[in-house]
């Protein structure tokens, strides 16, 4: 018999890196299937490029990355390039891949969608160090990089069942449409079950749900940061409806939250646990910037849309929030005074930020 | 996954079915010289004289004690070896050779009620100090020193929550010796001065609760009440058990004793009470063998006895091919050991044999469920990268001392890193 040298604790929980990322992979199904059943091949021909593109440069990159052997044989140095490459280097890019694919229009060219995915894995995460060293989410960093390097091949690109080409249900309200008006075009209902333009995974706010649910049963993604994002967004966007139309309140913080890519980024893009910070009061403080920066570039910025934006900019706050010298797992009455504080502002500022009738 | 994990698996279902296998007469029985809280020690006895059980062989000083050894067999002493103790170090160990006889020492005599209520609480110390008691839940701290202190002690506790899986030397204690815990409770706040006594166990033992309960009904003259604790790990840390038995935050680093509070191992408490009715010093303990490499078993075995005789008197190892990891205590803080010549002391309460798995570390993905579990709230995933990047500052700023070394960490860790060995390596490099 050998006795190996191993070092406590001797026995480990059953989870792993690999079932955390097939979890999003299951969650992401429903949206997957509603965007095939909305946009056909558009939808399956641009969800596999993103994959290909992912899966196949995050394993070249990877290979460059890694001290080769000193073999005669180029294919004993090729393999020695590999011998830590494992299941995640490929689940982590589809799951990325996938959820790049969600935030595109159906009807954006393919090479769009090639650079893109190319931008999001090799210089948001690669050059980063690969698997768990990135500083901003993949997906929504190739995403910004396709939105402001080739701005015009959106215009026009959203498509719906029966509709002409044409904005997003928030691009409509952008373009000078009083919200009452909007609801005609876009009921709420219609928005809750995806009847809209859109971005493939964002239109459908019940096959979000369904993915969100199962991610939480799961607890493959921490519910804090979908709490906390989405109050704050729903908190500040009932106040700006309050004083822009304070009869429709309700029904201007709902068409808010199923329009656009809100949804889809509180389930999906924030709950990333890579580029979250690590302590329950970080991740509330996260889900707060990131809420709050969408309300207020949706609301005083020169886009219609901000999640992406206000995802990679939250992000690069997350080493600051995890600075070892105030960085506590403890939820302290000081910090839940400093959130409602914090909220308490930012909800005055919005309210008297819009402007319209007092 | 990402989420505050309490609940492991503890494997003791199976374990508490066995029975208990009666093995206290070995041929030869070894006493080591010295442990891991005393690094010296002398023998007070030559080759070829003869024992008796409860006699001193020897003394061990540490730090700032000294603890007697005592013989636990009667027969010849025939000389030293070398072989591992309890913390898996190699120390000299005296040897007795067994004349199955158990001659009792002139000094072992029952003491009679009367006499035990006369006792003062400096007579008490005295007896603990010299039946040479320690923690024997596995901290082997002496217990006569928790017992000295100064301060006024409002509660003693007995520990019996025991939440390292596969341990059921506590628990087996209470089924079975239900009286002797409660009087070595009885004792220790007479010694303490304490009013009242809390026995802590787990919320899912409804059969010891019952069986304390009963055995409780003699003893309604004192103020001991049973108190249902959390079936979580780790529920047996003194301060978690504590903070759930009655309430008392107590900061880490501190002494229980200022806070008007004593705990005890229920194991602890059952040697108090033998040392003072009966006079006699640990003499046999519930040694188990668990895990998947080795025919499990449950012994009740002499001090001194080798474990690689129980070992064989089990059945041997399992799947001999296969290469094995050897654990001596629980499997989330015990101490591994490389070969089984390991002598039985007080502490030294299972051995585990498991079969090796060899996990592969991933990358951190920063999902923070060493974070959410750590039962001492500081930061494992921050502490590593500190610790990669030997900042000494940031550890000490995230407070790696406070670690408990739980292992709770490494336990949770879906990408499979072994956090609680960089929180040692942490803790080495940030007292440097």
């Amino acid at each position: 018999m050998q006795a190996v040298k191993q070092t406590s604790p001797y026995v480990r929980k059953d989870v792993s890196t690999k079932r955390m990322m097939i979890d999003v992979l299951i969650a992401l199904i429903p949206v997957v299937a509603f965007a095939i059943y909305r946009f056909g091949w558009d939808a399956i021909i641009r969800i596999l490029v993103s994959l290909v593109v992912m899966i196949g440069l995050e394993a070249i990159a990877f290979g460059m990355m890694q001290k080769p052997s000193k073999s005669e044989k180029w294919i004993e140095r090729l393999k020695s390039r590999y011998e830590n490459y494992t299941i995640n280097n490929i689940t982590a890019s589809a799951v990325s891949a996938v959820i790049f694919a969600m935030l595109v229009p159906s009807k954006l060219p393919i090479y769009a969608v090639i650079a893109g995915a190319s931008f999001g894995i090799i210089i948001a995460k690669m050059l980063f160090g690969g698997l768990g060293s990135n500083i901003f989410n993949v997906a929504a960093a190739g995403r910004i990089f396709i939105a402001l390097a080739l701005t015009n091949m959106f215009a026009g690109t959203y498509v719906g069942v029966d509709m002409v080409a044409g904005g997003t249900a928030l691009t409509t309200l952008r373009s000078g449409l009083l919200f009452p008006s909007a609801l005609n075009s876009y009921s709420i209902s219609d928005l809750f079950f995806g009847n809209i333009p859109g971005a493939m995974g964002e239109i459908s706010a019940a096959a979000i749900l369904i993915g969100a649910a199962y991610l939480l049963i799961r607890r493959s993604a921490d519910y804090r940061v979908m709490l906390s994002s989405t109050l704050t967004f729903m908190i500040l966007m009932f106040l700006v409806g309050l004083k822009l139309y304070p009869g429709q309140a309700l029904d201007y913080t709902l068409y808010q939250l199923f329009a656009g890519g809100l949804m889809f980024g509180v389930v999906f893009m924030i709950t990333d646990p890579v580029t979250s910070p690590v302590t329950r009061p970080g991740r509330w403080l996260y889900g707060l910037m990131v809420g709050a920066l969408v309300v207020l570039i949706r609301l005083f910025g020169a886009y219609p849309e901000g999640f992406a934006f206000a995802l990679l900019f939250s992000n690069m706050f997350v080493p600051l929030i995890d600075y070892p010298k105030w960085a506590t797992n403890k939820i302290k009455p000081a910090f839940v005074a400093s959130y409602v504080v914090l909220l308490v502002i930012l909800g005055l500022v919005v309210f008297f930020g819009v402007g319209g009738a007092v | 996954m990402i989420a505050k994990t309490k609940n492991i698996p503890d494997g003791k279902k199976a374990l508490k079915e066995l029975p208990i296998l009666h093995y206290l007469d070995a041929d030869y029985v070894y006493y080591p010289v010295t442990s891991a809280r005393c690094p010296e020690g002398e023998t007070c006895v030559r080759g070829g004289q003869f024992v008796n059980v409860g006699e001193i062989v020897g003394t061990r000083k540490g730090a700032f004690f000294e603890q007697p050894m005592h013989a636990t067999v009667s027969g010849e002493v025939v000389g030293y070896e070398k072989h591992i103790d309890q913390s898996g170090k190699v120390v000299d160990c005296l040897i007795v050779k067994n004349d199955r006889k158990y001659t009792l020492h002139e000094s072992i005599a029952e003491r009679s009620d009367e006499e035990i209520d006369a006792l003062t609480k400096e007579e008490f110390i005295g007896i603990v100090k010299d039946a040479g008691l320690v923690g024997l839940g596995g901290s082997a701290f002496p217990t006569y020193i928790k017992l000295e202190t100064k301060d006024t002690i409002n509660v003693v506790i007995a520990n019996g929550v025991e939440c390292e899986p596969n341990l059921i030397a506590d628990y087996s204690l209470m089924m079975n010796n239900p009286r002797e815990v409660i009087k070595g409770l009885v004792y220790a706040m007479k010694a303490s001065g304490a009013p009242k006594g809390i026995i802590a166990i787990k919320r899912k033992y409804k059969e010891i609760e019952e069986r304390l309960k009963f055995a409780l009904q003699e003893f309604t003259e004192y103020d001991i009440h049973v108190v249902k604790v959390g079936n979580f790990y780790p529920q047996g840390w003194e301060l978690a058990m504590i903070k759930n038995a009655l309430g008392i935050k107590i900061p880490q680093g501190e002494l229980l004793s200022k806070y008007g509070v004593l705990n005890f191992n229920v194991s602890t408490l059952q040697s108090i009470y033998n040392a003072v009715k009966k006079r006699l010093p640990v003499l046999e303990r519930l040694f188990t063998i668990s895990g998947d490499g080795i025919h499990n078993k449950n012994f009740r075995t002499r001090i001194g006895t080798l474990v690689s005789d129980l070992v064989e008197l089990a059945g041997g190892y399992k799947d001999e091919e296969k290469s094995k990891v050897m654990i001596l205590g629980g499997p989330m803080m015990g101490t591994n050991i490389l070969r089984d010549d390991v002598v039985m002391t007080h502490t030294t309460t299972s051995l585990i044999v498991m079969n090796e798995n060899v996990e592969k570390e991933e990358p951190c993905i920063h999902c923070a469920s060493c974070v959410y579990s750590c039962p001492v709230e500081i930061q494992p995933v921050q502490i590593m990268n500190a610790y990669k990047v030997r900042d000494k500052d940031a550890l000490k700023m995230l407070e790696v001392n406070k670690c408990i070394e739980c292992g709770l960490c490494s336990f949770v860790c879906p990408s499979k890193i072994h956090l609680t060995e960089y929180m040692r390596s942490g803790k080495r490099f940030a007292s440097k």
